[in-house]
């Protein structure tokens, strides 16, 4: 047997990314520099990972174009090059990025520890790189794990709150379970098709006559359950609001993205690609997680006190509109969708990071009340970002829902869509209570102030919210072309 | 051209943000000064609209083409009075709203883009480009009700905000229905309103289009039984709010009863002729009853919103000239009527801080000139000949006997209740003799209030004596709609229903009458 030809082009993202993270704590324990010097490392990093990743954007846009994709499948077969693994990377470049600026006045707040977060930051990016750009199931598992047990650790960061400790428990028992079912689902797979390529399975499926799928079924369900816990879809999200509770204010809006870009990405490529052709089995199942995601996120959100719990639930929603894009068979609204939500969340927590203080503190609606008042600018940007999240037009947000219902509706989920646009309205209620906390309600939430990286942060995430809500074709033309293999 | 109607006030809200927050005396007269550019310009294609069918001063930008979403804009007879209507009301609501002092600068951006929606609504031809502003519009006026309005608000506000985000949900979904049975039937997917007047739909996906799309202009006109929003919102907004949402907000129901549901579902419109008449007569004789009880002075003009509206709604499905003209030229006599009376209300209430109509009594003695206008305004509002009122019901109920004659013999007895609920509350305010020491002293009204009502009342003057300076305008495009819906349907518009039987047989008017 021939050595495997190594590509590295396909690698180098993630080898940079962990290069980046040993190299943090090395020059840590080598100079014990400032932490601007190790943040500047990961910049580097991230940069670096992002400029490869153009270069196989372009790479992949070639092969297609000359008629040899084949050649964007590399190592064997483990990992692709494919339009969905580049643009889901640079979607998590970009929430690292952000996830990083938001996060830095705790990070910096750590003193010493602070290099041991940044390194696990830039490892579970790597971690959810190689899971988006994998083609083997089993690799694909590796990533997700590498990416899984670096957010467990970072939402325990903060030692001293029990809250943490309690989040990063949780988040590490229930994850771990999710990750066997998926294993386990992925052996069952192979026991049904004698593959552990996604490709390979959409191969054998329109080869061969499958007599009796049960085992393939069985497996599927249990892949669809295990990545379902990943991305906090119902009913498989009750980790979701003490995770997003508990860990550092900082750090969550990162987590919560990085997990949900993952995971749909994963989700779209083993059942779009893979098993597209056993979309009668598996459409019934995506159907009900969205209905029962979208209904019980948008309806449990309307009744909590915590702004981080109600955004925990606010992301099952949301997680069961993505549903709704992967019901409709097309990674276009998807991926839209992914991004959008992704910059709104890491926004969004950086508000709560914000208001919580370097305290850490805890984030009742009682703390925005009159913030309107005292921050404008801080409650305006977090307004702009409730109002994307709730899909009103004029925002990215809207664009986003309008393209996964108008797929799932050519698809012929009408009741689907129904459904979808009536738990949006439930799902405005309860973005505007926060929006009334901060501008109509009279209190006594404190003028705080906006560090500098957090207003990049906010920027970025306003000024895109609004850019992608009116001139959305910059971003949807790309995901258009974000097409797996 | 078109495109700087909605740019102008959008234009206005970068201005007023560069101005900082603490130059507060800027911010509102400079708003006021800004929002007189769209009015211009809105004058300016008033006079140079021809009297024609069809759409003027169109603009075809493409959005986003894969979508085939486009900024696809222009004007016709329908849509050109409510243009004119937004942007009259806006410099007056603006101008009234000397009492707001707190988050002046944010009040004014919000009035603004309202502007900007409510504009881009009305000139929209493209579906989705016309969801845009018309759910953007929810955002401003959310806010407009729930900083500045009186105790209730923020109950007030939410439940705006969730009764018509809830009806342009489901018309979201409508609208994505029609675009996609394009893409089957023509291959591509289109949002372009001429696009999607020609699809085969079949009756049955045409009566559940129909439901969606009349389920979310029937609660913003809003339509019995889903009116209850509105007293609330009316009561609990401030002035501006409150003259902006009765004269121009409810209107997009109306608005789009005519331009969508009758033009896009023709034949489900025929069919739903008696429910949509039913609901309308009902709306109008409950609104007005309802008023007659009313102890608040701003609550009885909310309800006599929901009376007058059913006017509108019933003209819009008596599908005859007379009523389809009638409901164009009422859009604009309610707004300027009810819009007055809500800054009527308002001036009482700056000066004494209350609505109830127990707490006043002799108020002519007092404030003359005030109750002089009150007493116009309400002549207007019940339709005393003269004045524009008369026209656009006298118009509705003459074309809606031609085809739902039981009904618009019940809807005529609206005319008489609004008369008794208006007259009765005058009474109480402003006979008899002042015996609150409170009501001796009031000032009448300044200068700057008689400015704000005065363009009102010369519109209302203007357009009863002669309404031919719309009407001539308006009728070519309503005549459009007519034959659009003969065209697509089985239906024909019964004699003496369309504007050519009439001007021959004139004498059949008067039966009408």
């Amino acid at each position: 047997m021939a050595t495997p030809e190594i590509s590295w082009i396909a690698i180098l993202p993630e080898l940079v990314l962990a290069l980046g993270a040993a190299g943090v704590l090395l020059v840590e324990v080598q100079w014990k520099p400032k932490a601007t010097v190790l943040g500047g490392i990961a910049g580097v990093a991230l940069v670096l990972a992002a400029a490869f990743s153009i270069a196989q954007w372009v790479q992949a846009g070639d092969a297609v174009e000359v008629g040899t994709p084949g050649n964007l499948v590399v190592f064997s077969g483990l990992v692709v090059m494919d339009g969905l693994a580049v643009f889901g990377r640079f979607g998590l470049l970009a929430v690292t990025g952000f996830g990083l600026l938001a996060g830095w006045r705790y990070i910096e707040g750590l003193g010493r520890r602070g290099a041991e977060t940044i390194a696990l930051v830039l490892l579970a990016t790597a971690g959810f790189s190689i899971m988006v750009a994998a083609n083997n199931l089993v690799m694909m598992f590796l990533g997700l794990e590498v990416g899984s047990i670096a957010l467990y650790v970072l939402a325990g960061m903060s030692r001293e709150r029990a809250r943490s400790d309690e989040a990063a428990i949780k988040y590490f028992l229930l994850g771990s379970f999710a990750s066997a079912l998926f294993i386990y689902g992925v052996a069952l797979l192979y026991a049904g098709t004698g593959e552990f390529e996604i490709l390979g399975m959409r191969r054998f499926l329109s080869q061969f006559v499958v007599f009796s799928p049960a085992v393939i079924l069985i497996g599927l369900g249990m892949v669809i359950v295990g990545l379902g816990f990943k991305v906090s879809a119902a009913p498989f999200h009750s980790w979701a609001p003490d995770v997003y509770q508990g860990a550092p204010a900082g750090l969550v809006g990162y987590m919560a993205a990085m997990a949900k870009i993952a995971g749909f990405v994963a989700i779209a490529r083993i059942l779009l690609t893979g098993l597209s052709s056993l979309d009668a089995n598996w459409l019934p199942i995506v159907a009900g997680i969205a209905v029962l995601s979208m209904t019980a996120g948008s309806v449990l959100a309307l009744v909590q006190e915590d702004v981080r719990r109600m955004l925990a639930y606010s992301g099952v929603a949301h997680a069961g509109f993505i549903m709704t894009g992967v019901v409709g068979g097309s990674t276009e609204g998807v991926l839209f969708y992914l991004v959008v939500y992704a910059l709104q969340l890491v926004g969004s927590f950086a508000v709560v990071a914000v208001v919580s203080g370097a305290a850490n503190s805890e984030s009742d609606l009682g703390a925005y009340r009159g913030l309107g008042r005292r921050s404008p600018r801080l409650a305006g940007s977090f307004t702009v970002l409730l109002l994307g999240m709730a899909g009103l037009p004029v925002t990215s947000g809207f664009i986003a829902k309008f393209g996964v219902f108008a797929q799932a509706w050519s698809s012929g989920f009408e009741w689907l869509v129904v459904v979808a646009v009536v738990a949006s309205v439930i799902a405005f209620a309860f973005y505007l209570r926060i929006i009334v906390a901060m501008y109509m309600d009279e209190g006594d939430a404190e003028g705080v102030e906006v560090p500098g990286t957090i207003g990049w942060v906010l920027a970025a995430a306003v000024g895109t919210t609004i850019l992608w809500g009116i001139l959305p074709g910059s971003l949807l033309r790309l995901a258009a072309n974000a097409l797996p293999l | 051209m078109l495109t700087w109607l909605i740019l102008l006030p959008v234009v206005g809200t970068a201005v007023i943000a560069l101005i900082p927050r603490r130059r507060t005396e800027l911010h509102l007269p400079l708003g006021t000064a800004l929002s007189i550019l769209p009015l211009a310009l809105a004058i300016y294609v008033f006079y140079v609209f021809k009297p024609v069918p069809g759409y003027q001063f169109t603009e075809f930008q493409p959005w986003y083409e894969p979508w085939s979403i486009a900024w696809n804009l222009g004007i016709d007879g329908i849509s050109m009075p409510m243009v004119l209507l937004t942007t009259i009301l806006v410099p007056i609501a603006l101008g009234a709203s000397t009492r707001i002092t707190d988050r002046t600068k944010e009040f004014v951006l919000y009035t603004l883009l309202l502007e900007a929606g409510m504009i881009g609504v009305f000139l929209s031809l493209d579906l989705f480009l016309f969801f845009v502003f018309f759910e953007a519009i929810l955002i401003p006026m959310y806010f407009i009700i729930g900083i500045w309005g009186s105790e209730r608000r923020v109950y007030a506000a939410m439940k705006f905000f969730i009764y018509t985000a809830f009806g342009s949900a489901l018309m979201l979904a409508g609208i994505i229905a029609l675009a996609i049975t394009h893409s089957q039937q023509f291959g591509t997917t289109s949002f372009a309103l001429f696009d999607l007047m020609n699809l085969e739909l079949g009756l049955g996906a045409e009566r559940w289009l129909f439901a969606a799309f009349a389920l979310a202009f029937a609660i913003k006109v809003p339509l019995f039984p889903l009116h209850t929003w509105l007293p609330d919102a009316h009561t609990e907004a401030p002035t501006a709010g409150s003259v902006l949402l009765a004269g121009v907000l409810l209107k997009l129901g109306t608005y789009g009863l005519l331009r969508f549901n009758l033009s896009l579902f023709p034949e489900a419109s025929v069919d739903a002729i008696w429910i949509m008449g039913i609901l309308a007569v009902v709306g109008i004789v409950y609104g007005a009853a309802v008023a007659i009880v009313q102890p608040d002075l701003k609550k009885l003009v909310a309800y006599s919103s929901v009376s007058h509206l059913g006017f509108i709604v019933l003209g819009t499905f008596a599908l005859t000239s007379g009523g389809l003209q009638g409901a164009v030229i009422q859009n604009v006599n309610h707004g300027l009527t009810t819009g007055a009376l809500f800054l009527l209300v308002g001036m009482i209430y700056d000066r004494r801080h209350t609505k109830q109509i127990a707490e006043f009594g002799g108020l002519q003695k007092v404030m003359p000139i005030y109750a002089g206008f009150f007493l116009f305004m309400i002549f207007a509002s019940i339709g005393l000949p003269g004045l524009n009122g008369f026209v656009g019901e006298f118009l509705v109920l003459v074309g809606s006997y031609t085809t739902l004659p039981v009904l618009a013999i019940v809807a005529a007895s609206g005319v008489i209740l609004a008369a008794i609920y208006l007259l009765w509350a005058y009474e109480r305010v402003f006979t008899g003799i002042p015996d609150k020491d409170e009501n001796k002293v009031l000032s009448d009204l300044s200068v700057r209030e008689v400015s704000l009502l005065a363009p009102l009342a010369t519109l209302v003057l203007l357009l009863g004596l002669y309404p031919n300076i719309l009407l001539d305008k308006i009728a070519p495009s309503t005549e459009a709609v007519l034959d659009h819906i003969e065209a697509s349907t089985d239906y024909v518009v019964p004699e003496p229903g369309r504007l050519g039987d009439v001007l021959v047989a004139k004498p059949l008017m008067a039966e009408g009458d």
